[in-house]
């Protein structure tokens, strides 16, 4: 049924041990057919009661082993189902957050949260279900089968009969329901999807003065919904249907020929009894499985898609030959040789900033990244950056999926030490795109990284993410205190030290005003903050974690303008002494950058300082000019 | 309206219905139980001499009978039970909407995001459950543990009384210990769930920040520390689950055992014939099928109450914000409110007509009569109404909108959202607002679209209060907002909601009018491409205009312009500006802005902070006289001074 079950950790163990018990189960189910057909033929013969307490306490007996197995094979799969399902949340969760951001944002907040959450327990679900329903179905029809054919073979042959008649009808109506369901997807998802539509653009249909009559369209649709449901529901419940029918007709032929044999003398009562008793047992695991057989599924579908985002690649940085090729290939992991440079990690050591909170580039660089042995040969400080680092960009590419256009082409740029940079373009140009890159989100499809003389293949390493603080349009902030909140990235920073942060980045007013200050709590599940605010709590933890590199993304563009002006004041001054990228399509900016990179259709158009570019009369210009143009 | 507003209205109107379903369920366990049953007797009858077929041909056919209606009847059961409760979902959908639909204008303050709105929805969807796996199921055994009882009573009081007292403890006292073992439990469950929730989406929303923080290992370790706990409680309710089924299991075997001795007992007496200790020892299990699920069904109580408490949580706040605007003065939600309850005094339908009540005046007739019910503003609102109509049949669209210092603040001892504003705004009048979060811009429009009503001053449109317009502002004042939302239908469709009397023509004038052309001529069915969900297909500045073409053919004296532009880029901002003014020439246009690009096509620019006005005046006026305007207007409009330098040169 599903190629992967068997892969799973201790899941032999589980099967040996669900399989023993089905056995015992089997057999006690047996026992109590046999015992029970012997007390009733019994007392049926007119034999006193008092003899028969032995045999009934046999049956009840036989009764409780059976149920006991059952308890304990749900116990045991439903351990092993929550070690299993646990283990795998982890790993998704791990692969989650070395994928990024990217990738989260491709597949949907929404998506992804649930797939963890419910698809979890779906799957968990499935686990549990799976392993006794599979061995059920393997086990006890087979075995209590031959025990009919050695006490009458013409039920023997009803059952038999029976079993695929019912397997071939429920596949069969289970293919046309689907088919059908297939059919009216488009319809149906629209349909049931109205409603959630509907209220989500009430307050347009408020102003658009619809809203009253708008309730008549959901009954109507909710009607549409119902009846193409029902189309559905008459074709999927008959394979239910069919499942009851040939079982209840097979029990009902069994009965009947037992009657009519035993009329002519041909059967014993004990026998026929035992055999009517056993008849619904040998279809209650085929039943079973068609009770659970959506629960599976759903949990079956759940565990792919876990594995499809943990058998996903995420692409290391590897270090490339010395001499870093210029040609435009990615470099495989397994192709990046180690390289002896402990001479030149001392040098690179003894410049960088040492002190620094959070710049410590021996602190368990890679942590997360123990996968290759490429990686762990990178020494750590070649994405330590000091004041004379160098990082360069040599024709890198990002290509989002095979044969789709590229997002990124060809960039090829060079910082060093410090400065302002300011990347500038209409939106879809690559602004996010680069910072993504030059934040270490994103591995390069195309191109290679030389960074303070060594070439990489990309900046995904989190000795270069420890280098960089980050400011997007929405920073993250999350629920907690605001002094947690900017000690996001150095959370042993003191009270003291955030107060500083706090106050550098203009936030005392806003923790002044709040009853419990820095200790308020904010994000989901206290105070909301505006957007400005916000901002300036990212601002606190850049500032509070000194990181000799900051990249913002579009950090003003939708504020009001006066709370912009504030921002932009508050900030200039911080940028002093980091290497600062800042993506915009705010044009105010750039007259405060050291460089403008001017950013068209996913290539750089322009490198150069305000007053250059404007003297350029090109890309640049044309903003600039069209800005001033004002509306016409 | 209680919490059982959501349930007993519809068991009585689908009384009838409710009753065939569980009648139905009653038959099929019924059908499986005499299968067993004439079974059981029919091979130990054929087993006495003399041996003659005619002997059991009777129950030969029961046999064969039973054993082909148990699959029939369950069909048509759950057909007709998923049936009428996917007619009740329908129902309380629009039952839902309609407590919504007064509220429009405030859910996006009043709720952080849409989710809740989807959260909603599901909870109406769980509630099926509620029928589905409980209700029904409940009933169904009840009726069979009656039936049971008073079958074996026949034959024997006592031993009936011993059944009743085994399959008490099936349907009641397991029930009952499990709901009281576990409630605790799986409301903690819950919780901690919700928790995990909204800590894994802002943690996935944050993605980037965990990552650069370098901290993301400590949130897996901590989430998975979360989860851990989680299914600890989880297991310890499986564990008792599986303790309940074998409880259950065991009360059964005792109640077949039981049954064989009472059985061979009275078999032994005389009182029955041999051929029923078969008969009745085999008929126990299949009807203990109908009671063992029962604890589950039970069990299941306290997850309904989640949903039904959110849904009760959306129908209280109505008469708080009603209550908040009593104060304020009279709004037309707490006309609604009092309206629903009067209608809903005379009965009949219950539910629905109280929540069909809010329907506002449609009808001339109805409406005098509502207002009647309603009050003062009823008939306000209502005389409002027919006064509106005559104006706009005489003197076509216009608006004189004036604000007389206006004061707003929510609660009696809130802060002043907005005070003492002054505003007049003749027909065709362009006023830019600006401000922070929170000056109270959104104040003023609530005030202005008459959904709050001021708590000081007047605010007023051709002389009258804007609150006693209530359902008919839209015919007066229509409004483009940062996110309007697009309809999952298309792109025609989205625009005729503008106008629903418009024609293929009209659409294609106002998309032209928005500038639609090229972009509907790139679509695969022009005008009839669907946009997808939530105008999925279009760019930003594509579902603005979508949403432009729309509420020009809504055709309305007055614009309101809520930041439509946030998050657009600076060219996509100024042509779709530039569009909106080219298409709103003669329309009075309230802009609230977060940039000055196009404030100099204003006639005035208004600047609010804490509610008040701070600096007013034209652009001209404002960049003469005031450094700050200046300041703010150079950061938006970069190089401007120095071009105006050159050009001064």
């Amino acid at each position: 049924m599903d190629r992967n079950l068997l892969g799973y950790k201790g899941v032999r163990p589980v099967f040996l041990a669900v399989g023993f018990l089905t056995l015992v189960q089997s057999l006690s189910i047996l026992l109590l057919a046999t015992s029970l057909a012997e007390v009733i033929s019994a007392l049926f013969a007119g034999n006193p009661l008092k003899e028969q307490w032995g045999t009934a306490l046999l049956f009840l007996l036989a009764f409780l082993v059976r149920h006991a197995c059952g308890l304990l094979m749900s116990s045991i799969s439903y351990r092993f189902a929550e070690k299993t399902g646990s283990a795998m949340r982890r790993e998704m969760m791990d692969r989650l957050f070395r994928l990024g951001p990217r990738m989260a944002g491709d597949q949907g907040t929404g998506t992804l949260v649930t797939l963890v959450l419910e698809g979890v327990t779906k799957f968990r679900t499935y686990l549990e279900l799976i392993i006794p329903r599979m061995v059920g179905m393997a086990v006890t029809p087979a075995l209590l089968l031959v025990y009919v054919y050695t006490q009458d073979r013409m039920s023997g042959i009803i059952l038999t009969l029976t079993m695929p008649i019912i397997i071939v009808f429920m596949i069969l109506i289970g293919m046309t329901a689907r088919k059908q369901m297939d059919r009216q997807l488009e319809s149906y998802r629209t349909l049931s999807n109205h409603f959630v539509d509907s209220l989500r653009g009430l307050e347009t249909l408020k102003f658009l003065g619809r809203s009253k009559d708008h309730s008549e369209a959901i009954t109507e649709v909710s009607d549409r919904y119902r009846s193409a449901t029902m189309r559905t529901l008459r074709v999927a419940f008959l394979s239910s249907f069919a499942l009851d029918f040939f079982t209840m007709l097979s029990v009902a032929s069994v009965a009947v020929s037992l009657g009519l044999r035993l009329v002519n003398g041909e059967m014993t009562l004990v026998t026929g009894l035992m055999i009517l008793i056993l008849a619904p047992e040998y279809f209650l695991p085929v039943r079973l499985v068609g009770a659970d057989f959506h629960a599976t599924l759903d949990g079956k579908e759940a565990g792919e898609a876990m594995k499809s985002i943990i058998d996903r690649e995420t692409v290391k940085a590897v270090a490339l030959e010395h001499s870093a090729p210029s040609s435009s290939e990615a470099v495989a992991g397994d192709e990046g040789r180690p390289e002896d440079l402990s001479g030149e990690e001392d040098t690179a050591y003894a410049s960088s900033a040492a002190g620094k909170p959070g710049t410590n580039p021996s602190g368990g660089g890679n942590a997360t990244g123990a996968s290759g042995p490429d990686v762990s040969a990178l020494p750590d400080s070649v994405f330590a950056w000091t004041d004379s680092s160098s990082l360069s960009l040599q024709g890198i590419g990002i290509r989002h999926e095979e044969d789709g256009p590229s997002s990124l082409e060809e960039i090829s740029l060079q910082f060093t030490g410090t400065g302002t940079i300011g990347i500038i373009g209409e939106s879809g140009a690559g602004k996010s795109t680069l910072i993504d890159v030059l934040a270490g989100f994103l591995h390069p499809s195309q191109g290679s990284i030389k960074i303070n003389g060594y070439g990489v293949s990309a900046l995904t390493d989190d000795t270069w993410r420890r280098q960089t603080s980050y400011i997007p349009q929405r920073p993250y902030i999350f629920s907690g205190t605001l002094a947690d909140n900017v000690r996001f990235y150095y959370p042993e920073a003191s009270l003291d030290a955030v107060a500083g942060a706090v106050a550098a980045a203009g936030l005392s007013p806003l923790a002044d005003s709040l009853p419990d200050g820095l200790n308020e709590m904010i994000g989901g599940g206290g105070r909301s903050l505006s957007g400005g605010q916000e901002q300036r709590v990212a601002l606190a933890r850049a500032l509070l974690s000194s990181r000799p590199i900051m990249l913002l993304d579009e950090p003003t563009a939708h504020l009001d303008i006066e709370t912009e002006y504030e921002l932009k004041e508050t900030m200039l001054p911080l940028f002093e002494g980091k290497l600062v990228f800042l993506a915009t399509h705010r044009l105010h900016w750039m007259s405060d950058m050291d460089v403008i990179i001017v950013m068209k259709q996913g290539r750089v158009a322009e490198v150069g300082t305000h007053q250059e570019l404007l003297e350029r009369k090109g890309t640049y210009y044309e903003l600039v000019e069209a800005q001033l143009e004002g509306i016409h | 309206m209680k919490r059982e507003g959501w349930f007993a209205p519809y068991v009585s109107s689908y009384f009838w219905r409710f009753l065939l379903i569980v009648l139905l369920g009653a038959l099929t366990i019924f059908s499986a139980s005499s299968l067993m049953y004439t079974s059981g007797f029919l091979i130990s009858k054929a087993s006495i001499p003399p041996e003659n077929i005619l002997m059991i041909y009777v129950p030969i056919v029961g046999v064969r009978a039973f054993g082909t209606s148990r699959a029939v009847i369950h069909y048509v059961e759950r057909l007709v039970g998923h049936d009428t409760i996917l007619r009740i979902l329908s129902k309380m959908r629009q039952r839902l909407y309609r407590i919504l639909e007064p509220q429009a204008l405030f859910l996006s303050s009043r709720f952080r995001t849409g989710d809740i709105l989807g959260m909603l929805a599901d909870d109406i969807e769980y509630l099926q459950n509620v029928y589905l796996r409980t209700v029904f199921p409940a009933v169904i055994a009840l009726i069979l543990y009656a039936a049971a009882v008073i079958a074996i009573g026949t034959f024997d009081v006592r031993f009936a009384v011993l059944v009743g007292l085994y399959i008490l403890v099936l349907v009641a006292v397991l029930p009952l210990v499990s709901l009281l073992l576990t409630q605790k439990r799986q409301r903690e469950i819950k919780q901690e769930r919700n928790r995990l929730y909204q800590k894994l989406t802002d943690a996935v929303l944050g993605m980037s920040d965990w990552m650069i923080s370098g901290r993301q290992g400590q949130f897996v370790e901590t989430y998975e520390a979360d989860e851990r706990a989680v299914a600890r409680t989880d297991a310890a309710l499986r564990r008792w689950a599986r303790l309940r089924m074998f409880l259950g299991q065991t009360v059964i075997g005792i109640g077949v055992v039981s049954m064989i001795w009472w059985a061979g007992g009275e078999f032994a007496q005389g009182a029955i014939p041999g051929t029923l200790i078969a008969a009745f020892a085999l008929v126990v299990f299949p009807v203990a099928d109908a009671f063992l699920p029962i604890s589950e069904a039970i069990e299941k109580i306290p997850q309904y109450r989640n949903s039904l408490e959110r849904l009760a949580s959306v129908e209280e706040r109505p008469t708080e914000l009603a209550a908040g605007g009593e104060k304020a003065g009279n709004t037309s939600y707490e006309g609604d409110s009092k309206l629903a309850e009067a209608d809903g005094v005379d009965g009949g339908d219950s539910a629905l007509s109280k929540a069909g009540g809010a329907d506002g005046g449609e009808s001339g007739s109805a409406n005098l009569e509502q207002s009647e019910a309603g009050g003062v503003v009823g008939s306000d609102s209502s005389r409002a109404a027919s006064d509106l109509s005559v104006a706009n049949g005489q003197e076509g669209h216009s608006a004189h909108i004036s604000l007389h210092n206006a004061s707003y603040r929510y609660g009696e001892a809130g802060e002043w959202s907005v005070r003492d504003l002054a505003l007049d705004i003749p027909q065709g009048a362009k006023i830019a607002i600006i401000g922070r979060s929170g000056a109270g811009k959104s104040t003023l429009l609530k005030m202005i679209q008459g959904a709050i009503a001021p708590t000081a001053g007047a605010v007023t449109i051709n002389g009258r209060d804007a609150a006693s317009y209530g359902d008919r502002i839209p015919s007066i004042i229509s409004v483009l907002n940062q996110r309007p939302h697009l309809f999952d239908t298309t792109v025609a469709n989205n625009i005729r909601l503008g106008d629903p009397d418009a024609s293929e023509e009209d659409i294609a004038k106002a998309g032209a009018l928005a500038k639609l052309g090229d972009l509907i001529a790139c679509l695969p069915a022009g005008y009839d491409t669907r946009v997808r969900e939530a105008g999925q297909r279009f760019s930003g500045g594509e579902r603005q205009r979508i949403a432009l073409a729309r509420i020009l053919l809504q055709n309305t004296p007055v614009v309101l312009l809520d930041e439509p532009t946030v998050g657009l880029d600076p060219r996509t901002e100024r042509e779709l500006l530039s569009t909106i003014f080219a298409a709103m020439e003669d329309k009075t246009l309230i802009w609230v802005t977060h940039h000055l690009v196009g404030a100099e096509r204003m006639d005035e620019v208004i600047f609010m902070e804490n509610g008040r006005v701070e600096m007013r005046g034209t652009h001209a006026e404002l960049m003469a006289s005031e450094p700050r305007y200046r300041r703010l207007y150079e950061l938006d409009r970069p190089g401007y001074a120095a071009q105006r330098a050159t050009s001064a040169n």
